[in-house]
């Protein structure tokens, strides 16, 4: 499948377009989607934020902070690249792959269905390879379903799943939740 | 039930004690002062060296052990006017030219490549120093009229304990090594040398022999 | 060893990638932070309900780590470049300043120490972030006066601001540990402020040209560690200003004042600055107001 980046230079960050290519072309054919990608890197701030337009092409939006070293400012990284396009490309492939169409649009998830989400698919995303720190999510989970044992419970089962459907993802997240933790 | 009014022993038959000690008031306040000078040389060296190792767990350390030795000099900083020194900073002073010398070499190292050397002037020469010389004098002076004198040696010492033995599984595990071995050692003989020439930290007399 | 030591000899691991402010500046992403219709959100504290918090979270809290780190460097150094004096030298300081000092490096050691634990309890690893050596350079002066104005309270002042952030994340989102260990360093850092306070005060007690020096040194480091806004009253900025622990430390509530105006600023040129950068020089923003 074919995969496009754009821009193909970069003003304010020194980031390589061929490098996303490649990273995200590897990811594609992991995670076995099929259909054209293109990616759009807004270079003109440094948040994180990632989403995906659904369609005959997928296109994501990428800041270009979910690419950056956080260790040399402005620099690309290419793990911080795979672990951001893998996990807005497998929540895509949730949707189309069916057993997730109960699943609301992504800007009306909320902040402990996207945490939950999240922890889904990195725990994939680990287990095809990926260098991933594992604390860092469950302290997200954490911040988001509570900080207690029937949370840190939840997560485990999360992390180390596959196949779910989405109203399985909610009701082990909901089963971690307490009410103090964020919607 | 016990005869409160009748006379009992102003010393109980447990409390050993004994008048005597080596050092009068003069001679204890000229210890103490050398005391101070080397705890305060000793805590600089320490602070200062912070920023200079790249080893964080030994930056982390030596802030906490600069502390220790700076709460020492301000203990014998308190002591002084307690010894009839009423400028404590005139008593301040190193015991000789030798110990100026000591110090001077001891905080020569600075490039972050030297962390072995800093630590083993303080945990293999200078503060075994400290133990040995406050030891001595803990011993030597008159348990009950220098009892105060004595109590800080006992807090100042459990200190200097505790930090050595810190100092010195740093330096254990910095060394891997025979090269490094050779570098420790050699640091250590060279300052070991000047503290001899020194006399010890209070200079000749410092763990007594004279 | 020398008697100063500069800020770009500050010894490192390999972990670690060090960058100066004027680096950090010369980012020309912006805090503009408009959403995806172009509308700026109504604040961007940092709060558990922000949907990036976890990792802003992160992020600070190696800030605060690495800021430690040099602010135990920068206690050290002052124990050791001056000669102990009666301060009426610009480089002597009196024995009990210094005994003040190696405290202070004591209790930052220890914040180092928290923070290493409460980095791992979050996800973080040593070095993730760039370290930015700022703080270490306000603690360069080779005027000790300038020391206490630069850390111990411009810094200090900031750490009070930063840590009640986080104490109040934690508190939200019911983190046991995050809460518990950033009021314990409050508490120290309270300590800190009173004693640049007490020690500039004295210090300057028959120098007034000195004592006005030292505060328009803490002016500009105030403003610098505003961090082009990061840190001010306005809701744009992730770290507010923490007017009741700043008092309890002993800024008055006009010092507060001026902080929190010269934090604006910062905010307001850093936008500026972006604007301009973005649609370039004289180009009108679009979204960044």
């Amino acid at each position: 499948m074919t995969v496009t980046v754009e821009p193909r230079s970069f003003r304010f960050v020194n980031f390589d377009p061929e490098l996303i290519e490649r990273v995200a072309d590897g990811l594609v054919a992991a995670l076995g989607i099929d259909r054209p990608l293109h990616i759009e890197v807004d270079e003109t701030t440094p948040l994180a934020r990632v989403r995906v337009e659904l369609g005959d092409t997928l296109v994501v939006h990428a800041e270009s902070g979910a690419f950056e070293d956080s260790r040399r400012p402005r620099e690309q990284s290419e793990i911080a690249t795979a672990s951001s396009l893998g996990r807005v490309l497998l929540r895509a492939r949730d949707r189309m792959q069916g057993g997730f169409g109960e699943a609301p649009a992504d800007d009306l998830l909320t902040l402990r269905q996207v945490a939950a989400w999240e922890t889904y698919c990195v725990g994939r995303l680990a287990r095809l390879g990926l260098d991933v720190n594992e604390q860092r999510w469950l302290y997200n989970f954490r911040n988001r379903h509570g900080f207690t044992d029937a949370a840190d419970t939840s997560f485990a089962r999360i992390w180390s799943a596959d196949g779910l459907t989405w109203g399985e993802l909610e009701a082990i997240s909901t089963a971690g939740e307490t009410s103090s933790a964020p919607a | 039930m016990a005869d409160p009014y009748k006379p009992r022993a102003p010393f109980a038959p447990w409390d050993r004690r004994q008048l005597p000690g080596l050092f009068d008031v003069e001679e204890t306040a000229r210890r103490v002062g050398n005391y101070k000078w080397a705890e305060m040389k000793l805590f600089e060296a320490l602070g200062g060296w912070v920023a200079t190792v790249p080893e964080l767990d030994v930056k982390m350390r030596l802030g906490t052990h600069c502390y220790h030795h700076a709460w020492h000099a301000e203990l014998w900083h308190k002591r002084l006017p307690e010894l009839r020194e009423m400028n404590p900073d005139r008593l301040t002073v190193p015991a000789n030219d030798g110990m100026v010398a000591f110090v001077a070499a001891l905080t020569e190292p600075e490039a972050p490549e030297l962390t072995i050397e800093k630590l083993v002037g303080v945990y293999r020469v200078f503060i075994p120093h400290f133990i040995s010389a406050y030891t001595f004098h803990m011993n030597n002076t008159s348990e009950i009229t220098d009892a105060p004198t004595i109590r800080t040696l006992k807090l100042a010492l459990q200190d200097e304990f505790e930090d050595w033995r810190d100092g010195e599984m740093m330096i254990q595990s910095l060394i891997e090594t025979p090269e490094e071995v050779d570098r420790a050692a050699a640091h250590q003989a060279q300052l070991e040398k000047l503290l001899v020439a020194a006399g010890g930290i209070a200079g000749p007399g410092s763990i007594g022999g004279q | 060893m020398r008697q100063f030591f500069p800020v770009d000899s500050l010894a490192r691991d390999s972990r670690f990638n060090q960058i100066t402010m004027q680096q950090s500046q010369a980012d020309p992403r912006t805090v503009y932070l408009g959403t995806h219709d172009g509308k700026r959100p109504k604040s961007n504290r940092l709060t558990p309900a922000r949907p990036d918090a976890s990792d802003a979270a992160r992020g600070l809290m190696h800030g605060i780590f690495v800021g430690e780190i040099q602010a135990l460097e920068g206690a050290g150094r002052t124990c050791h470049d001056f000669e102990t004096g009666n301060s009426d030298r610009v480089d002597t300081v009196p024995f009990a300043l210094k005994l003040d000092m190696a405290r202070q490096a004591w209790d930052e050691a220890r914040h180092v120490e928290i923070s290493v634990k409460l980095s791992e309890w979050m996800g973080t690893e040593i070095g993730q972030y760039a370290e930015n050596t700022v703080l270490f350079e306000a603690a360069c002066s080779t005027d000790p006066v300038l020391r206490l104005a630069g850390v111990n309270r411009a810094l200090e002042g900031l750490a009070i601001d930063v840590f009640t952030t986080m104490k109040e994340f934690g508190d939200i989102a019911g983190d046991p540990y995050l809460e518990f260990c950033e009021d314990w360093m409050l508490a120290d850092e309270v300590t800190h402020v009173k004693m640049g306070s007490d020690w500039l005060r004295r210090v300057t007690e028959n120098d007034p040209e000195r004592r006005k020096k030292a505060l328009e040194f803490q002016s500009v480091v105030d403003k610098i560690f505003s961090f082009g806004g990061t840190r001010s009253d306005s809701d744009e900025s992730p770290i507010g200003l923490a007017r009741r622990f700043r008092e309890l430390a002993g800024f008055t509530e006009t010092e507060v004042s001026e902080i929190a105006d010269v934090s604006l600023r910062a905010l307001d040129e850093r936008k500026a600055f972006a604007a301009a950068e973005l649609h370039g020089d004289g180009g009108s923003s679009s979204g960044a107001s």
